[in-house]
């Protein structure tokens, strides 16, 4: 057990808080906890584990790219299979003797990368120029069984770091859109839904969270054909549904750096903001340019958006009234008066900006913390350091902006730093009455 | 999932691995013995890929066409129908957006370019996979038999097997010896 414990329960028992018979079942309840844990599946093992198979999986592929040409092709044809051979050996295995979550995670490690060895020293032998993006797609087609024949997290992440892979090659190097990105996603979230209800609280989880949605954010912009511009909609409007989603009631109660959902919606949600907030975005647009393919997106998108809206509204999950949840719907407003010029959308986004940095003080200031009410802090003040590129402002006017500023960092941490004093004086108060 | 879904499911995936290689395999294997063999012109550059290591890339002298589709336009899919010309080396002898009920032999091929009469168009063939140790002193020997072409009369070409429209290179050639001897030659010299 740990000694930290044990010292303060003699503090405590010293102290008469707690009775000496308290403290013994306290003693016996980490000893049984620390026994438990010691007879579990070791997780230490299923890490190294699948840290093994990935560095062994990447260097046979690394060892086959050298391209061994003293070898026959026959010769070369059957080490193409070894690899693959083993790792279904090693999968069959793990799947039939019912294996802890070690073997299964480091086999389906193994196997995937062997499957993407086959498939390219095939490749090599008969000179097979495909190219990138059917080579992973073949691999990626052929390893997403893992997932689930082994409730595999390591393939999960691994296929998810794939398609995101797939859809960089289709839509930013091949400049195609990738749609089978959509399906392949898709492909995962039965797997993350079952976590979600039976380990809602599991560290990979919480990984999973972030993973998922990041993976969305970088492949998004594939779907961008011609129009900047609408990708800036585009993007506004998928950090909303994100910052919707960390809204849901699952994530009421766990810890805000397991939420992806909130944390990346509210700050891609800002970042593209600030994009929009200069004149130059708006300049260049042509509004015949509008693609079908981006519009079609991003309406899709919005729908979602505004679906997870209604659901929040029917679990009366709006209140208090939140400006981040909205500003998707605000900014898609703003974006059709790009139609009169470049001005009005520069402002008014500008103004959407000043509001949501006004609107995170506010939460902060509510919920007693010190990190919202800094960002909202932040926000003002990357809003007003951009307008000093683009704007003719005196230099003084600037200057004392930036002054007040500061003294409202200053201002308003005091003003909270003394508000939480308050709270906890009075809650001593409360306690000692008691 | 039950224990019988997860065997099919296993069992399916095991195949599923199993086909495809072996499937791709099975295909060029059939080419190789059945198919016609091409010579193609060309000269070669060397780039690498991160999963399938060095490989030459292949600018082919035969790159277009004058007999053509004037509707084609840029990454449209062709058919691209040759002959041997005098010298033994393949010539294209008209391209189509369409089969065309002939004997003769066919290679796939994507539109470059589609103007004033002439087509370009790009040939999928065009990686030949090398020993990583070799492929840059490859690109370094056919470009110096392009820049000595006047003194020394060498030829690149590439042996590429033709079925069905299915092409595949076998094989690099810089004077009739192999580029993988070439090299080796060159590097022991």
């Amino acid at each position: 057990m740990n000694s930290k414990i044990n010292r303060e329960l003699s503090e405590l028992v010293q102290e008469k808080v707690i009775s000496q018979e308290v403290s013994q079942n306290i003693s016996q309840y980490y000893a049984a906890k620390t026994l438990v844990a010691a007879k579990g599946p070791n997780k230490l093992f299923a890490i190294f584990g699948v840290l093994g198979s990935l560095l062994v999986g990447l260097g046979l592929i690394l060892i086959l790219a050298h391209n061994w040409d003293d070898f026959s092709r026959a010769t070369k044809t059957i080490w193409a299979f070894i690899p693959m051979i083993i790792g279904q050996i090693a999968v069959g295995y793990c799947i039939f003797k019912k294996k802890s979550a070690a073997w299964k995670e480091s086999a389906a490690t193994f196997l995937f990368f062997a499957i993407g060895s086959s498939i390219a020293l095939v490749s090599q032998i008969y000179n097979i120029a495909g190219s990138m993006p059917s080579f992973l797609l073949s691999w990626i087609i052929l390893a997403a069984p893992l997932i689930y024949l082994l409730r595999s997290h390591a393939a999960t992440v691994l296929h998810l770091i794939f398609i995101t892979a797939y859809a960089c090659n289709v839509g930013y190097f091949d400049n195609a859109s990738p749609w089978l990105y959509i399906p392949l996603f898709a492909w995962v979230i039965p797997h993350y839904y079952v976590q979600l209800k039976n380990q809602p609280n599991h560290n990979l989880t919480g990984l999973f969270h972030w993973l998922l949605p990041v993976s969305v954010i970088i492949s998004l912009g594939g779907f961008v054909v011609g129009n900047e511009n609408t990708g800036f909609l585009m993007y506004v409007v998928f950090f909303g549904l994100l910052y919707n989603l960390g809204k849901l009631p699952f994530f009421t109660h766990k810890k805000m750096r397991v939420n992806g959902y909130l944390l990346l919606g509210s700050v891609g949600t800002i970042f593209v903001l600030m994009l929009a907030s200069f004149s130059w975005i708006w300049d260049g647009y042509s509004p015949i340019a509008v693609d079908i393919q981006e519009a079609l997106v991003t309406v899709v998108l919005a729908l979602v958006a505004i679906g997870v809206l209604v659901y929040l509204f029917q679990k009366k999950r709006l209140m208090p009234f939140n400006l981040f949840q909205y500003a998707f719907l605000i900014f898609g407003a703003i974006y059709f008066f790009k139609f009169t010029g470049s001005e009005i959308p520069m402002i008014l986004t500008n103004l959407l900006l000043l509001a949501l940095g006004v609107f995170a003080i506010a939460i902060g200031a509510r919920k007693n913390r010190f990190s919202i009410l800094n960002y909202g802090l932040l926000i003002i003040t990357v809003l007003v350091a951009c307008r000093f590129f683009d704007s003719d402002i005196s230099f003084v006017l600037r200057g004392l902006l930036f002054v007040a500023i500061g003294a409202g960092f200053f201002a308003t941490n005091y003003w909270m730093f003394k508000k939480q004093q308050k709270q906890q004086d009075q809650q001593l108060k409360i306690t000692s009455h008691e | 999932m039950n224990k019988i879904m997860i065997t099919i499911g296993f069992v399916v995936m095991l195949l599923a691995q199993w086909f495809v290689p072996g499937q791709m395999i099975f295909e060029q294997e059939d080419v190789l013995g059945t198919g016609t063999a091409y010579k193609f012109r060309t000269q070669p550059i060397d780039p690498n890929d991160p999963f399938r290591g060095k490989f030459i890339v292949l600018n082919y002298e035969m790159n277009q066409v004058t007999h053509a589709d004037s509707l084609l336009t840029w990454r449209d899919p062709i058919y691209v129908y040759i002959a041997n010309d005098s010298l033994g080396y393949a010539k294209a002898t008209h391209a189509s957006s369409t089969l065309l009920d002939t004997d003769q032999d066919y290679v796939m091929a994507t539109v470059n370019s589609n103007y004033n009469g002439t087509l370009h168009f790009d040939l999928p063939f065009n990686k030949h996979f090398m020993n990583e140790d070799k492929a840059y002193d490859a690109e370094r020997a056919v470009w110096d038999i392009n820049r000595n072409r006047d003194s020394v009369p060498s030829v690149c070409y590439g042996r590429v097997f033709v079925k069905e429209g299915v092409a595949i290179l076998d094989d690099v050639f810089i004077d009739d010896i192999s580029i993988q001897k070439y090299v080796e030659q060159e590097q022991k010299e």
